[in-house]
């Protein structure tokens, strides 16, 4: 039962070791990306680059078998084994070393989650079917065509468990959601803090008194109008609150108005002209 | 005072339209003179700022603030009326909490305290990417590890290109990359939004 499924294994599994092989032994980031993969940390940083490039000869040279052929079942037993050790890998990696990246499929950064090791648990389950295998995929195809919605659905998989293949698919698709509805629009007239602050920084009034404030924004409410911060100031010697008005609507920066309030007795010791 | 008395009497020290007697117009008071009425401290390299804490809050007794910075050092912290206290917005300091980080600017004391002029509560400054926008919520991307930013309503702002903020967050795209600052929930990859840099 499992012949057809089994029969074009090699060709999923060939063809994803080509593509991690290749980028391991040719990727132009390759030292970069072994120095940020777990592992530095399992061999050392000196022989983290040479294990990597081996790793990716391993793989490469087990694509060529797998994909030429005949079929042999050592080949697929081959493919397992190293799932096993990948699996292997990815737990030591999010045990001992949480930090690094899985090093696995590109050169983004993408620390190990629940996807790698789904990615590895696909890899091994379709080593392990294609371990049945009789002959070799390319006749298994022609015989039935079929088969490869098969390839093509675990390969759709593959990508859809790859962090680093989200930027192809999942970002797009879900910018074109937030095109159609974003869930952040926000059409209230509400004037946010921010802005009155950034006016008052831009305002003559705070200018002038800026070196005598002591603290951050103290507090702050509306007025009508107008905003009102307070801040607390020092002037000749005596500790004084800077009450500063700020329209609340308008972008007015030279209305903004000052006054520096000694609290404690309740006087008033500078005001705007 | 009462605070409504308090907030109107502030209000109408500002905005009044009878002049106050006593107050000095605002007009001669050259920026000059008041430069050389706060006395510089010089620092030498690699010496500690005396003026400044940062840490973890272990305990808070009174107005007083316990604190472990991130290289051990333990710092109490005295917060006065006369001290601006941030957390996510300007707020009292009765928000603060056991197990907030904070910075704090201040005044050195002869006991070896400081008083505070400005506390700030877990406050962050995140570069990262929008990886997706649900209602309320942004997941970013900051450097391979998952933040959420919760947007709250009435606080969170947006700056679209150094242009004047607004509430409106309508300009955020997934994939692009944002400055946020924010306030942390403590011991969580959560914060929550205050203000988030964006280009169009």
């Amino acid at each position: 039962m499992l012949e057809w499924p089994a029969s074009v294994q090699p060709l999923f599994i060939g063809g994803t070791l080509l593509w991690s092989g290749g980028l391991k032994c040719f990727g132009r980031s390759a030292r970069r990306s072994a120095e940020r993969s777990a592992l530095a940390s399992l061999v050392g940083e000196k022989r983290a680059l040479p294990a990597y490039r081996l790793t990716g000869a391993v793989e490469l040279a087990l694509a060529i078998v797998l994909l030429a052929p005949p079929a042999f079942a050592a080949e697929t037993v081959a493919a397992a084994a190293l799932g096993v050790g990948f699996l292997a890998y990815l737990a030591y990696a999010k045990i001992f070393a949480p930090d690094s990246s899985c090093g696995c499929l590109s050169k983004k950064r993408t620390p190990v989650t629940w996807r790698g090791f789904a990615r590895a648990g696909l890899m091994l389950v379709a080593a392990l079917v294609g371990t049945q295998a009789s002959v070799w995929w390319g006749r298994g195809l022609a015989d039935r065509p079929l088969t490869a919605v098969l390839v093509v659905a675990e390969a759709a998989l593959l990508v859809m468990l790859s962090p680093e293949a989200d930027r192809l698919w999942l970002l797009p698709l879900r910018r074109a959601r937030i095109r159609h509805r974003h869930p952040l629009a926000d059409y209230s007239f509400e004037m946010p803090l921010e802005s009155s602050i950034q006016q008052l920084l831009a305002s003559p009034a705070y200018r002038q008194v800026s070196p005598l404030l002591k603290s951050g924004l103290r507090e702050t409410w509306d007025e009508e109008d107008m905003r009102v911060l307070c801040y607390t100031a020092e002037y000749e010697g005596t500790v004084t609150t800077a009450v500063f008005a700020v329209p609340l609507r308008h972008y007015r920066p030279d209305d903004v108005r000052v006054a520096l309030v000694d609290e404690s007795t309740e006087s008033t010791l500078l005001v705007s002209a | 005072m009462p605070s409504t008395d308090r907030r109107r009497f502030l209000t109408s020290a500002v905005l009044g339209s009878t002049a106050v007697a006593g107050a000095t117009a605002l007009g001669s008071l050259a920026p000059e003179a008041a430069f050389a009425a706060t006395p510089r401290l010089e620092l030498e390299p690699g010496t500690r700022d005396p003026n400044f804490a940062e840490g973890r809050v272990t305990a808070i007794s009174g107005s007083m603030l316990k604190v472990s910075g991130s290289d051990k050092t333990l710092y109490r912290i005295y917060v006065t009326h006369g001290t601006s206290v941030w957390k996510l917005r300007p707020t009292t300091f009765d928000q603060i909490k056991v197990g907030d980080g904070m910075y704090a600017r201040g005044v050195p004391m002869p006991d070896g305290s400081l008083a505070a002029d400005s506390v700030w509560v877990n406050i962050v400054n995140l570069d990262a990417a929008i990886t997706a926008i649900d209602s309320g919520r942004l997941h970013l991307d900051h450097h391979g590890n998952k933040v959420v930013g919760h947007v709250v309503s009435g606080t969170t702002a947006a700056v679209y290109n150094n242009t004047p903020a607004i509430s409106d967050l309508s300009g955020l795209q997934v994939g692009k990359h944002v400055k946020v600052i924010g306030a942390w929930r403590p011991d969580t990859n959560e914060v929550d939004i205050a203000t988030v840099y964006a280009g169009i």
